[in-house]
């Protein structure tokens, strides 16, 4: 099943157009990867399929329905949950208050328990720092929690914008790994990386956005086998 | 040429004298009062603290949040029969009047925040306007209410209503303490501890602190920005109505149509002073704030100094810590 399906958006900043008639879909229980450099437009893409900003045409389908209008409040409990770039991590709160807000638009506080058990296991960090300040926390620690508080909504839709930055190799490697984990889990994840070689290795299918406009796509092992995608993005050439 | 004005200021031996015997003597009911002028304060500022936390934006028209409560005091206790005098009446019939008017003045200083924020706020926000327009809109708005009221009722205070008459409680230090000091003390503190939990606690509180540290990331949890921004106004606006009550307890000449505009200063200076964003430092503030203008007025022994101690004490305070004393974060407030 279609999951979420993009069709000919296009999102400005004031005159500025960002996106250019974007076009893609994610299927359901798919890690999908967008690859591009700084400025490509990723976040973009990522703030106008959470809600934060709207596209100026094109529609945007979740689950088959129009969610083009829809407030991102909303699309919260609709089941997209995004872990923002940066992290967007409330610094004067702890990480159980943290994790708490992610369950903010739940209506089931009973699957609230549950879920806190999962993310314990997937990040056994955050259970042993409940109490920790997230602000006070690293860089590294920070991203867990932040994946971690995107999945107290219980989401159909993992949205995560450069879950690396900034991180040392060992925390990527260990991340990468937890996102390939909490999908075979049953999540489906639209993964957006400028750290092309490990998003597109766990990834089933890719694409490539330069300057707001898609330029490649196809499965994560295609594109890892372009040329052309090897010399832009991979570092050889 | 030397202006005529300073040929014939008074610049005596007495312009300046500090008079540490009478600050003394009079220490103890000076901070009694301080204490009672202070909550007035903290409650007010408790406004100015809440919207900037949820907004950046220093609400100027807060004041006028303010007056229009003590104008529903003033109109509902006149209604009520109430005059210049203290009214002949049992200490039941007393609460059962004063309750009607608190609720009128929350009710009429909540609505006017709530309209503030929908007519004056909200539309700029859908603007994206800039920061600065945010700032202009809020002292047009402060002005706009003032000449409405001025257009209403003029330029002369409301008849002066005395709502009971104040009696002895007990005494400490040699000094008494009055049953409008402790009614306003106590129920300002209550107010105020019952805010600060229903922020740190409640699930429009986490909303609210949410909104404070990083607007868009609350969105994406799922947390209704407009609605909490409302709600923020609104809470700001029922605290307000509450002190105005106990201000005019206090000042029964004070409703007049620019009478917020001094205890507005105060009530942000307040704020600032204890950390603006920060519940905590909204009460810290108001106290200080009220018994640092109390001994300032005795030790100068002249009340027009107050306000200038007042913000003198401000701007020290903020060359040390310009975050105020309690720094400004709205989530750091919590326990
Ligand atoms: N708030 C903004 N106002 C104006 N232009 C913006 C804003 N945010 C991003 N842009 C521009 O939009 C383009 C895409 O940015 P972004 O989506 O953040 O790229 P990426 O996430 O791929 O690095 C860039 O040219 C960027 O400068
Ligand atoms: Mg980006």
């Amino acid at each position: 099943m279609t999951l979420l399906e993009l069709d000919d958006v296009s999102v400005y900043y004031g005159r500025i157009q960002a996106i250019h008639n974007m076009s893609f879909t994610v299927e359901e229980g798919e890690i999908v990867s967008l690859i591009g450099a700084n400025g490509a437009g990723k976040t973009t893409t990522m703030k106008t399929i959470s809600g934060l900003l709207n596209p100026t045409t094109g529609t945007i389908k979740f689950m088959g329905e129009d969610i083009t209008k829809m407030k991102a409040h909303i699309r919260v409990v609709q089941g997209i949950s995004q872990a923002p770039e940066g992290r967007g991590i409330f610094p004067a709160m702890t990480v159980l208050e943290n994790l708490d807000m992610g369950t903010f638009g739940r209506k089931d506080r009973s699957g609230v328990g549950e879920d806190l058990e999962r993310v314990f296991d997937l990040f056994p960090r955050l259970k042993e720092r409940v109490k920790q300040y997230g602000g006070t926390m690293s860089g590294g620690e920070q991203q867990m929690l932040a994946i971690g508080r995107a999945l107290m909504s219980r989401p159909k839709l993992l949205l995560l914008d450069e879950p690396s930055m900034g991180l040392a190799p060992q925390f990527i490697r260990q991340i990468f790994k937890i996102i390939t984990e909490i999908n075979s889990q049953g999540t489906t994840v639209l993964l957006v990386e400028q750290n092309a070689n490990q998003a597109l290795a766990r990834a089933h299918r890719g694409f490539v956005l330069e300057t707001g406009e898609i330029t490649h796509s196809g499965t994560g092992k295609e594109l890892l086998a372009n040329p052309a995608i090897k010399e832009a993005y991979l570092g050889v050439g | 040429m030397i202006p005529t004005i300073l040929m014939a200021a008074p610049v005596a031996n007495d312009w300046i004298t500090l008079d540490f015997v009478s600050l003394g003597q009079n220490f103890w009911s000076a901070t009694f009062d301080g204490l009672t002028f202070g909550s007035i304060y903290a409650l007010v500022a408790l406004g100015y603290t809440l919207v900037y936390g949820v907004l950046n934006l220093i609400n100027f028209a807060h004041s006028e949040v303010f007056i229009m409560g003590c104008y529903a005091v003033f109109f509902t206790l006149s209604f009520l029969g109430f005059g210049p005098s203290a009214p002949n009446l049992g200490i039941g019939q007393i609460v059962v009047n004063l309750l009607l008017a608190l609720l009128a003045a929350i009710v009429a200083s909540a609505l006017t925040a709530f309209l503030l924020e929908r007519l004056a706020y909200k539309p700029l926000r859908k603007r994206n306007a800039p920061r600065l327009v945010f700032l202009i809109t809020a002292i047009g708005a402060s002005f706009t209410i003032q000449y409405l009221i001025f257009l209403w009722r003029g330029p002369v205070p409301e008849q002066a209503l005395t709502m009971f008459q104040t009696k002895p409680i007990f005494e400490v230090f040699g000094t008494i303490i009055y049953s409008d000091q402790i009614l306003i003390v106590t129920a300002a503190v209550i107010m105020m501890v019952v805010t600060e939990r229903f922020i740190s606690k409640s699930r429009t509180g986490r909303g609210i602190r949410a909104v404070a540290q990083d607007p868009d990331t609350a969105t994406l949890m799922g947390v209704n920005k407009e609605k909490i921004i409302i709600t923020t106004f609104v809470i700001g606006g029922i605290l307000a109505g509450a002190a105005a009550l106990f201000y005019v307890m206090k000042i029964p000449s004070g409703v007049v149509y620019n009478g917020g505009f001094i205890l507005g200063i105060k009530a942000f200076a307040a704020a600032v002073l204890g950390g603006i964003g920060n519940v905590r430092g909204a009460l810290l503030g108001g106290l200080l704030l009220g018994l640092i203008g109390n001994y300032g007025q005795i030790l100068l022994g002249n009340s027009q100094w107050t306000d200038v101690v007042a913000f003198l004490v401000l701007v020290l305070v903020l060359l040390f810590r310009p975050e105020g004393i309690l720094g400004t974060s709205l989530g750091r407030s919590k326990a």
